[in-house]
């Protein structure tokens, strides 16, 4: 890893003021960074994907570790909160399982015990190309994607072009799904940023980053509105390899059922498949009024994965996706898959 | 291949055994050549018993030292800096900004000989220089301050474009062609004939990509020299006695002046003999830092430099007819072993066909060359064709276990076969590929394996007993992990009555007893029998000492059981009796015993698989591996071997495998996050069962056997489970979505 400042403030604006200072970079990638848990600043620094010329250290900060509130309220997540928190938290399980489903499912219980919800929501992508410091793609500041033509069974089916990859957060369709905000601060003060907003297409943002965050600007908090589905929610990842993966594709589902077991609404984003977290509005509306059986869950796997656009090797994404969205809906609602 | 005992005459003679708790004397078979032998596989107090490992405990604890954790005083950290390139020209190498940086000590460059002609790299990771630092952060910035000028040649990293008409050349030398013929058997105009005769006849082609080591430990030394005469190496290594001389070449001193210390490694799996590039490096660092310097390669070295099982690539073409008789197999078998030329068994491996015909082939691709990986060229070899015999079973009609016996004449398989079969539930399986309600489908296949073992004439093993009762047992010897210590220990126990925990040994260390490398399944079959023979000695020499307290009991009657020494009607215990020894104690020498050692093992697995036919996930249910092996020396460490070369084969079967881009020329999966070695989750129940059917009293090695069989079986079951035949391995659930979609669209 190369050579970096290290300093360690007491407070959010302290960071903010420490990244707006830093010494200029030529390249995104060497920019200041904050740290949390550094289970993935770590790993690219020690790759030289990222070469922060000084790492701001937030675990000093107070306060941003607390879980608050619950299903009528609302939930609040201060962005040094842990996987583990989210996933041992008990009006976690029982009002948003979903999410901590979503915890559950990420990585190891090593890494969920220093990973931190911002840090999940910020982490770079895995596309090997982008993890191989040797290819320089367009990523990284070169002029090719090489997965477009590549090795491509990782990368995205929706949502591709000029960068194929996957957003490679578990959190984010999750709490994509059930409608959460992030509060960022930065040196022009506060705002909030509803996650669906967050994320960023190749063909939208900078190229080089993959949501709408400044480089000196912090996540502080994720905010998770009361609403009539997160009780039913869930997450549902598939892994190539169930020990440790990241998701070949999943599904966070959320539904609220009428009295009649009807759909009254539904969410349903896809994780694995997009640059950024894929809702898919067709499938939510296609349920509304319908009760969850076998002829509608299949319904709306299908119309989720309308016009996915596979690359030669990620056809199978396809399938397997809307397997796991029906999975997903009848464990949400209850029902048999 | 068969099994074989070792050449003997027999007589019977009497040896003190305890039964039931009591000391009695036994009447036993054993070589009437005067050599030594094992007696009866089961009428041993220690051997063949479940032995823990002597050195569980410093494992588990961390308190091992393996060379990785070696810390000379004053050491210094080497690092390699590799060619990101495939195929290059270096044109030029400038350090000098390298070596300015502060604590950097030494930095050598592939350029550095100017007797040496252009260098052109063959393969992205190919070292190019190396330094050694203060720390390995320092090392690392001085890797990154080297300037390499590249002329970038073109690459090849794909079979199918290394054989295409006109493609560059992997190799400058017009005497190496990218395909190379290796081997030719048979006549393929009679194998044409007789196919037409077959009943069915299956095409087909069956890959496996490059599959990596994957040691714990990766390569690497700690060379510990400060100019002068002599050189202590701390190797991870498979050969102790193959260290000092490769280091003395790069030292230039005497090979004698070199010692190698091997105390505890963490694998190889047939990848670590000799120095290796990494070591030649580390030798040239020190030698030029005068300090020690510890150069291990980093896990992202290990996947680009340190060599691979290579991949397989198998054409064939066979006929059966309706009784199930294999009439005809033609084979084109291409071994991938990179710059390497790869290995392969040739085919159709154990199978009998009435007409057979291969052609092998190593084709070349500009990737680090392979090396010997566990039973090297089985597993593809095996995977291939109990694949092809599976689908001509099917094809047939005709159950997949009843076929192989069909084509197999040794009846070792057929009784392997059965106990197998049974264990699994063979007759519960799936009758027809894929079918049963709900998504999730049962299967189960099986495969079959042969190997030879076997040892050589090559360790020196010293017993020692001392005044006051101790006894130790040395010899240079290396233990991968195996349980070497433990079966050291367990032979002298055994022999003098006492207990595992009253013996000592010293190993890894080459001025101790020479020792054969570790490879081929050929240590235990080489150093037990010289153990034996070093721990019979010892026991004859202090028996000729007790002689006279043993009312002139002949030494060859005196018995040595439960730790007392008995004769002439009396008993000693262990300490009175070692008192009468002489100070220096005795010591035997041991050697080599042709009579105590056996080559030839067979080997059969099932597996029982689950498959979800919407998500293409496979889950492993349950292995069962039957082997053959001789005389068990420890049924624990047997077991584990086994245990572990069904999970590395579970491994090749559904996981791993290098991915190279071929226009990049770079292997994208160079770490544990991409190449996939499967965890916790993924083991099914093992079963490794001893086939004690097999009464050789001799030693055979079982590390490879264990993992050929089980890759085909896995494969098998999986098709036996949802219908889809994956002929490449690894089997993910793309290939099997992908399948069952195409087998849909054309029904
Ligand atoms: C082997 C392995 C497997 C993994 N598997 C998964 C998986 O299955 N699913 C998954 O979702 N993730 C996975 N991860 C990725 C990741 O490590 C974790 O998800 C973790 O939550 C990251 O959090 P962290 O606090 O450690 O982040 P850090 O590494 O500290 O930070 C990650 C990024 O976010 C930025 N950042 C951190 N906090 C903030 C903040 N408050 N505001 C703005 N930016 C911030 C950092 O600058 C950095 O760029 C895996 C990682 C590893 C090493
Ligand atoms: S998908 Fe993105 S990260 Fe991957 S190669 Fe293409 S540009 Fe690079």
């Amino acid at each position: 890893m190369k050579a970096f400042e290290w300093v360690s403030p007491a407070s959010v604006e302290e960071a903010v003021s420490l990244l707006k200072s830093a010494p200029a970079s030529k390249d995104v990638d060497e920019a200041a960074r904050p740290l949390a848990g550094g289970q993935d600043l770590l790993t690219t620094m020690k790759d030289y994907l990222t070469r922060p010329v000084r790492v701001v250290n937030l675990k000093g900060i107070r306060g941003l570790d607390r879980v608050e509130g619950d299903g009528k309220k609302g939930l609040r997540l201060g962005a040094l909160v842990t996987l583990a928190q989210v996933e041992e938290h008990a009006g976690i399980r029982r009002d948003f399982p979903g999410l901590a489903e979503a915890a559950h499912s990420v990585a190891t219980q090593q890494i969920r015990n220093l990973g931190t919800v911002g840090g999940n929501l910020c982490q770079r992508p895995r596309c090997w190309y982008y993890r191989l410091e040797e290819a320089v793609c367009i990523k990284k500041g070169g002029s090719e994607c090489f997965a477009a033509t590549g090795e491509n069974k990782y990368n995205a089916i929706f949502g591709g072009g000029p960068s194929w990859i996957v957003h490679p957060s578990d959190l984010a369709p999750m709490l994509v799904a059930l409608g959460a905000s992030v509060n960022v601060s930065g040196p022009d003060g506060r705002r909030a940023i509803p996650l669906e907003k967050f994320f960023t297409l190749p063909s939208e943002g900078s190229i080089r980053r993959e949501n709408v965050l400044k480089n000196d600007e912090l996540i502080t908090e994720v905010t998770v509105p009361a609403s009539p589905f997160a009780a039913r929610s869930t997450y549902l990842k598939f892994k190539e390899r169930e020990s440790l993966d990241f998701a070949l594709s999943s599904v966070a589902a959320a539904v609220e059922l009428g009295p009649d077991k009807r759909v009254r609404q539904a969410r349903i984003v896809l994780g694995g498949v997009a640059p950024v977290p894929w809702r898919v509005p067709k499938a939510e509306e296609f349920l509304k009024g319908r009760a969850l059986d076998a002829e509608s869950l299949a319904g709306a796997a299908r119309l989720a994965l309308e016009g996915a656009e596979p690359l030669s090797q990620n056809a199978y994404k396809i399938p397997l996706t809307q397997t796991l969205v029906r999975r997903a809906l009848a464990k949400a609602g209850g029902v048999s898959a | 291949m068969q099994q074989q005992s070792p050449a003997k005459k027999k007589k019977k003679i009497k040896v003190p055994r305890v039964v039931n708790g009591v000391d009695t004397l036994v009447e036993i078979e054993v070589d009437d050549d005067g050599s030594v032998a094992w007696g009866p596989n089961d009428k041993h107090a220690l051997l063949n018993h479940r032995l823990p490992r002597v050195d569980g405990h410093v494992k588990v604890s961390g308190a091992a030292e393996y060379t990785h954790d070696r810390r000379p005083p004053g050491m210094l950290y080497g690092r390699v800096l590799r060619s990101p390139h495939a195929h290059a020209r270096v044109l030029k190498v400038d350090a000098s900004a390298a070596r300015g940086i502060p604590g950097v000590k030494a930095v050598v460059a592939s350029t550095d000989d100017p007797a040496r002609k252009e260098l052109v790299v063959l393969f992205a990771g190919q070292p190019v220089a190396a330094v050694a630092a203060e720390t390995p952060e320092i090392a690392e910035d001085a890797l990154r301050a080297i300037r390499v000028d590249y002329e970038v040649l073109p690459h090849l990293v794909r079979a199918e474009d290394s054989v295409k008409e006109g493609a560059p050349k992997v190799f400058a030398d017009p005497k190496e062609p990218n395909v190379e013929p290796r081997d030719k058997r048979g006549d393929a105009s009679k194998v044409a004939e007789a196919l037409k005769g077959a009943d069915v006849v299956v095409e087909a082609e069956y890959r496996t990509p490059i599959i990596h080591h994957s040691s714990l430990e990766t390569h690497g030394n700690v060379v510990d020299y400060r100019g002068g005469e002599e050189a202590t190496v701390y190797a991870s290594t498979q050969g102790t006695f193959t260290i000092p001389g490769d280091a003395a070449q790069e030292l230039g001193l005497k090979e004698s002046a070199v010692r190698a210390v091997v105390e505890h490694m963490g694998g190889g799996f047939g990848s670590k003999f000799g120095i290796g590039v990494e070591g030649m490096l580390a030798c040239q660092l020190s030698k030029q830092a005068k300090a020690p310097v510890h150069l291990m390669l980093t896990r992202k070295d290990e996947f680009l430099l340190a060599g691979n099982r290579s991949g397989s690539w198998q054409k064939f073409k066979a006929g059966a007819t309706k009784d199930g008789t294999l009439v005809a197999l033609h084979a084109v078998q291409y071994r991938l072993g990179g710059l390497g030329d790869g290995s392969q068994a040739g085919q159709p491996y154990i199978y009998a066909a009435a007409n057979a015909y291969r052609e092998g082939y190593s084709i070349h691709t500009h990737e680090d060359a392979s090396r010997a990986m566990r039973a090297p060229g089985h597993p593809q070899a095996s995977f291939a064709v109990e694949s092809l015999m599976d689908e001509l079973a099917y094809k047939l009609g005709m159950d997949a276990v009843e076929f192989r016996k069909k084509n197999l004449k040794d009846a070792v398989y057929h009784r392997q076969l059965d106990r197998g079969a049974r264990e699994i539930g063979w007759g519960r399986r799936n009758k027809t590929p894929g079918a049963g309600a709900g998504p999730l489908k049962r299967g189960m296949g099986c495969g079959i394996g042969t190997w030879g073992g076997g040892g050589n004439d090559e360790c020196k093993v010293d017993v020692t007993v001392a005044r006051d009762g101790s006894v130790s047992v040395a010899v240079g010897t290396q233990d991968l992990g195996t349980g070497t210590r433990t079966y050291t220990r367990a032979i002298v126990a055994e022999e003098l009555g006492l207990q595992i925990k009253d013996v000592a040994e010293r190993i890894g260390d080459s001025r101790l007893g020479s020792a054969n490398s570790s490879g081929g399944s050929t240590t235990a079959a080489s150093l037990a029998p010289s153990v034996k023979d070093a721990a019979v000695k010892a026991r004859l020499a202090v028996a000729e000492r007790l002689s006279p307290l043993l009312g002139g009991a002949k030494p060859e009657e005196i018995t040595f059981s439960n730790g007392g020494v008995s004769g002439g009607g009396k008993t000693l215990s262990w300490r009175q009796a070692c008192a009468a020894l002489p100070a220096a104690g005795v010591t035997g020498h041991g050697v080599w015993q042709t009579s105590l050692a056996g080559r030839g093992v067979h080997g059969v697995c099932f597996a029982e698989v689950e498959v979800d036919v919407e998500t293409g996930r496979v889950r492993p249910i349950k292995m069962v591996h039957v082997q053959d092996i001789g005389l068990p020396l420890n049924r624990l460490a047997v077991e584990s071997q086994m245990n572990g070369g069904m999970i590395q084969s579970l491994g090749m079967a559904l996981w791993e495998g290098r991915v190279m881009d071929a226009k990049l020329g770079l292997q994208l999966n160079p770490g544990f996050g991409d190449y996939k070695l499967p965890g916790a989750l993924e083991m099914p129940e093992l079963v490794p069962l001893i086939d004690d059917e097999d009464t050789r009293e001799a030693v055979i090695g079982v590390g490879e056997p264990s993992i050929i069989p089980a890759v085909g079986a896995v494969a098998n079951a999986v098709h036996n489970a949802c219908g889809v035949r994956v002929r490449e391995l690894p089997i993910t659930p793309d290939k099997i979505l992908m399948g069952l979609l195409s087998e849909r669209r054309g029904a």
